[in-house]
């Protein structure tokens, strides 16, 4: 079977469950009715363009895929079960999700690679495994959607404003100039690591009932107002940094590169939240994402850092719970982003390799799209995850608009009234003012040692 | 023969009388019984007091979150738990968990009881075995599993629950065993198994027939802490459980994310279905010692 | 009749080994072996012998404070697990007459066991938060004002988890050793005059000896290699030893987490061999 880019598939859509829409070549439009025959429930696969390699069999396709399986494996915010069964029930083959948690999942690429065909990585994860060189680098050319995807990882900038590069950034762990490199290259290149499906800006939550004003900056976490009523969460790499950031705010010091800090910074970082801990500043360092709504929506914590769903669920609760916008302000502040995955692993070959792009593919034309906005993420390909979102929707969690209607979680359970504003904005707004991004350090392991001199503190 | 060396012998003195013996007063029970039976009592409260959260909460609407105060009254939590709507295969993690965990307990209380009968003898090497095994309990089972996935990924086997996540879990569960195993194999008098080759059985019939009976309260807790300690296990099936996960990291991944109330649905669950079960097992028991002691002529 | 008990010997002992040897003795090589290499930043080994993470662990403050941490709530599980273990396991071999009811009512006690623990790990913040039942209950009946804040993310509540999950490991052991205490011994020291507290001191606890250093060896494996009850009871409050390697594995840094696996790995040995040395199972088993 060649690989050469097909002219079929730049323009042959997915006909999805849902909503039928057939491709407009007349050949696949042939093959099309002869596959609705064989396949009840009519979801066909964007695999036309490999039918059409195959001289003749656009069955014998269908028929051989049914029997691939593709273990995609990583966290459970990023790898969800009903996105992996409605990819299967579109694209034909099984699809089976494992979650495991952001350690463990790591550990698995790197000592058990072929047990994994679709790896889910942050993305400094992806640094790590593209130097193992336990992924094979994704063609940008079999990427359907590629040239729609959002500048922010095709150029390192969103209309015009240049995404800073502290910490690890999505464009800069992206590209790769063979598919076998172990190192990475600065710019767009034929060859990705990995191929981003979620991202998001993350700030504090706080209970604006119970801390009486607005808060818009990082240093209000440390506020001694606040003593025994703030956390933060109990993971090194991210931990630290919202440490640094709310320090930098403080206009305690000032940072070369907050994701990846000298030994000195991180002293300094770690012995000032060690100075916090030891006077009874943080009620807790949550482990699990319930604790941190648990905390905040008993009112023992009034500040902490947050994950957006966490902000969500809280406010399911009847509990009014903000998540700051801490827009940049004078070089300082600023959302911390991060970005999940999927990469290739460097095993596959063949069909399970075919089927695995048709994944890759899946992934932006839009279901998966709308469904994680409804947690607050982000896609990379907005618009085409617009067209599964309705009006409301799109106008709430991308536009920044008050909401036309009521808006429900994922699940179809309701969530914030008419009138309500997501908190920080549209879009654009939020992702500007990423200032920092998750990451792995140089000096990771003295992190770890003075972080856990800070927890036994 | 001192008194300490005839340490068994089963139904020498009847228990009533040994009560008695520390209870003498000649009806109800001395005042050190209510103390007692008070201290139990507080400690099944306390057992169950996490229980009874979950009994609670697992009874809320769709709006119910992790913590009182209580939301709704309904039945949804237990149609989530079965129909999974939500994220996480718990119920298909359980399935397997349980699985695994019968496997698992199975075979350690095959291989403690062969390793206690081994070791009442002392054979070449038999330090070194006992010394590893030791190791083996309180090796960190963190690294241990990396290092299993590491090999069987250089081997190019691939993991799977039923297969490396048995293995490593025994890794876990046989020092428990063998320990049990030889504590109670200690206090065992050799003198009735020497009885029993006198009246010409076989050394498999001996077994059989004379040494499980007696060790059987220790099969039993050989067989309790082999399944809890296999259905409970993260860190050694963490790396070595395959492209499926057992509940307890399919739980632990859940908590990265909202985790629903349908975890406490599968507590409510497990409880009622080992309710029954236990009812089920001691009224066995009770019908047949009945029915044995209705056989037996009255004196 | 010796020498053939001498293969029946290994015979026995082979299943054990090909659990052991697999699962153990080759992943624990590995192990050892990565201690002594060095990671080239991102996951790799570079095989060049260096003793440098032992000398790390060996010279870090952060060490000892980890181990005393660790140790801290070890010995605090054990005596609690030992003190209600002990007495639970005494009422029901001596105070309850039938033995089924003995036998019910132990079944009663590992029911929450059928239960996942991490669920019930979940369940903790229910039951001991600010808005838990037992801070409503005491509100209620007036015996604080405030809701009590040590019951949650505390020491406290790492000790209460684990002694809620560890006490079933102490009472199987006593409990299967007070059931062998020969009941004439008991009579005996009755008729000789004994109060019944001198029946516990010198009869019951020296025979039930096994049985606690057995259900000592138990907990004290299990808290020492521990790392997510303290991880999410303590609220961040406390680290543990595996706490601390289970951070470096996630960014991949083996040598250092495989030298402190090895370092406890070996202090752990040496504590139970003291508890072992202290009641000599082993040369109780094998005359």
């Amino acid at each position: 079977m060649s690989k050469d880019r097909d002219p079929l598939t730049k323009s042959t859509k997915y006909t999805m469950s849902k909503d039928h829409r057939t491709t407009d070549r007349a050949s696949t439009k042939r093959g099309l009715s002869r596959r609705a025959l064989l396949k009840a429930g009519g979801a066909v696969l964007g695999g036309a363009a490999g039918a059409g390699a195959i001289t003749g069999f656009p069955t014998i396709w269908a028929q051989e895929i049914k029997n691939i399986e593709l273990r995609h494996v990583g966290v459970s915010y990023s790898v969800v079960k009903a996105v992996g069964d409605q990819a299967a029930k579109d694209l034909g083959f099984k699809v089976t999700m494992q979650n495991l948690d952001t350690s463990a999942a790591i550990n698995r690429f790197i000592t058990q690679p072929d047990s994994v065909d679709i790896a889910d990585v942050e993305g400094w994860q992806s640094k790590l495994a593209t130097k193992r060189g336990i992924l094979q680098g994704i063609e940008v050319k079999k990427i359907k959607e590629f040239d729609n995807i959002l500048p922010i990882f095709t150029k390192g900038e969103l209309e015009g404003h240049k995404i800073p590069r502290q910490g690890i950034s999505p464009y800069e762990a992206m590209y790769i100039t063979t598919p076998e490199a172990t190192e990475l290259h600065e710019g767009v290149t034929d060859w990705m690591t990995f191929l981003p499906q979620v991202y998001n800006a993350d700030s504090i939550g706080y209970r604006p009932d119970l801390v009486g004003h607005e808060v818009t900056e990082w240093k209000e976490l440390l506020d001694p107002k606040f003593k025994g009523k703030a956390a933060i969460l109990d993971v090194p790499a991210i931990g630290i940094m919202d440490a640094a950031l709310c320090f930098e705010s403080a206009g305690l010091i000032e940072y070369g590169n907050k994701g990846n800090m000298t030994k000195k910074e991180i002293d300094f970082t770690a012995n000032k939240l060690i100075e916090l801990k030891k006077s009874g500043h943080f009620r807790a360092t949550w482990t699990t994402f319930d604790q941190s709504v648990q905390l905040m929506a008993a009112g023992e914590v009034i500040i902490q850092s947050m994950w957006s769903p966490a902000v969500a669920a809280v406010r399911v609760k009847g509990i009014p719970c903000i998540y700051a916008p801490v827009f940049v302000k004078n070089g300082k502040e600023g959302y911390r982003g991060w970005c999940n995955g999927m990469g290739l692993m460097r095993h596959l070959s063949g069909k399970k390799l075919d089927a695995a792009y048709e994944y890759l593919n899946w992934y932006l034309s839009g279901w998966q799209g709308a469904f994680v906005s409804r947690y607050g993420y982000y896609s990379p390909v907005p618009s085409t995850a617009k067209k599964f979102m309705t009006d409301t929707e799109w106008a709430f969690w991308y536009e920044g608009k008050p909401a036309p209607g009521p808006i429900s979680d994922p699940y179809g359970v309701p969530m914030e009234k008419a009138g309500t504003v997501r908190d920080g904005g549209s879009f654009v707004q939020r992702v500007t003012n990423i200032s920092c991004w998750n990451t792995l350090m140089d000096e990771a392991v003295f992190m770890n040692k003075r972080w856990n001199d800070f927890k036994v503190a | 023969m001192t008194p300490a060396d005839r340490a068994v012998r089963p139904g020498a003195v009847p228990k009533a009388v040994v009560a008695h013996a520390i209870a003498p007063r000649s009806s109800g029970r001395p005042w050190t019984f209510y103390v007692l039976l008070t201290v139990f009592v507080l400690y099944v409260l306390a057992l169950y007091g996490p229980m009874i959260c979950i009994y609670i909460l697992s009874f809320q609407d769709v709006r119910g979150g992790l913590v009182f105060p209580m939301k709704g009254l309904s039945l949804h939590w237990f149609v989530d738990l079965f129909t999974q709507v939500r994220t996480g295969d718990v119920k298909g993690a359980f399935d397997r968990s349980v699985k695994l965990a019968v496997i698992v307990t199975a075979i350690t209380v095959v291989v403690s009881f062969l390793a206690g009968l081994a070791f009442r003898r002392r054979f070449r090497g038999d330090g070194i075995v006992f010394y590893l095994m030791i190791g083996s309990l309180v090796a960190p089972g963190l690294v241990l599993s990396i290092g299993v996935g590491l090999l069987m990924n250089f081997i190019g086997i691939e993991g799977r629950w039923y297969t490396s996540a048995v293995g490593a879990q025994l890794s876990w569960t046989l020092p428990f065993g063998v320990l049990v195993m030889f504590a109670v194999m200690s206090r065992f008098d050799r003198a009735w198994e020497e009885a029993a080759y006198d009246l010409g059985a076989t050394r498999w019939q001996a077994i059989r027939l004379v040494v499980i009976p007696i060790l059987a309260p220790g099969i039993v807790a050989v067989a309790l802490f082999g399944f809890t300690l296999s259905y409970d296990e993260f860190a050694r099936t963490l790396q070595t459980a395959g492209s499926l996960n057992t509940l307890p990291l399919e739980i632990w991944s859940m908590t990265l994310n909202v985790t629903s109330p349908s975890l406490y649905a599968l507590g409510t669950v497990t409880t009622i279905i080992s309710f029954v079960i236990i009812a089920a097992c001691l009224g066995t028991i009770g019908l047949i010692q009945k029915r044995r002691a209705s056989r037996v002529p009255a004196y | 009749m010796a020498a053939r008990e001498g293969a029946f010997g290994w015979l026995y002992i082979s299943p054990l080994m090909l659990v052991l040897v697999p699962f153990f003795v080759a992943p624990i090589l590995v192990v050892l072996a990565a201690s002594f290499l060095q990671s080239d930043g991102f996951g790799g080994i570079i095989p060049s012998f260096t003793l440098g993470s032992y000398v790390d662990i060996f010279t870090s403050g952060l060490t000892l404070n980890l181990y005393v941490e660790t140790i801290k709530f070890t010995v605090l599980t054990w005596f609690f697990s030992l003190t209600i273990g002990f007495w639970v396991a005494y009422f029901l071999v001596f105070h309850v007459r039938s033995p089924l009811l003995a036998i019910g009512l132990f079944l009663l006690c590992t029911v929450p066991f059928w239960t996942s623990n991490i669920i019930r790990m979940i369940s903790w913040i229910p039951l001991l938060g600010k808005e838990g039942l037992i801070n409503m209950a005491l509100i209620r009946v007036g015996v604080v004002r405030e809701p009590l804040e040590f019951l949650l993310f505390s020491s406290f509540s790492v000790v209460v988890a684990y002694v809620h999950q560890l006490t079933i490991f102490m009472i199987v052991p006593i409990f299967n050793s007070m059931a062998r205490i020969d009941k004439r011994a008991v009579e005996a020291a009755l008729d000789a005059g004994a109060s019944r507290f001198d029946i516990i001191r010198l009869v019951v606890l020296p025979l039930s000896k096994n049985g606690i250093a057995l259900g000592s060896i138990f907990v004290v494996s299990i808290v020492m290699g521990d790392f997510f009850v303290v991880k999410v009871m303590s609220g961040g409050g406390s680290a543990s030893v595996v706490g601390a390697f289970y951070e470096d594995i996630g960014v991949l840094q083996y040598p250092s987490a495989a030298a402190s696996a090895v370092v406890l790995t070996i202090v752990v040995t040496l504590l139970v061999t003291v508890i072992l040395r202290s009641v000599d199972v082993r040369k109780e088993l094998a005359r």
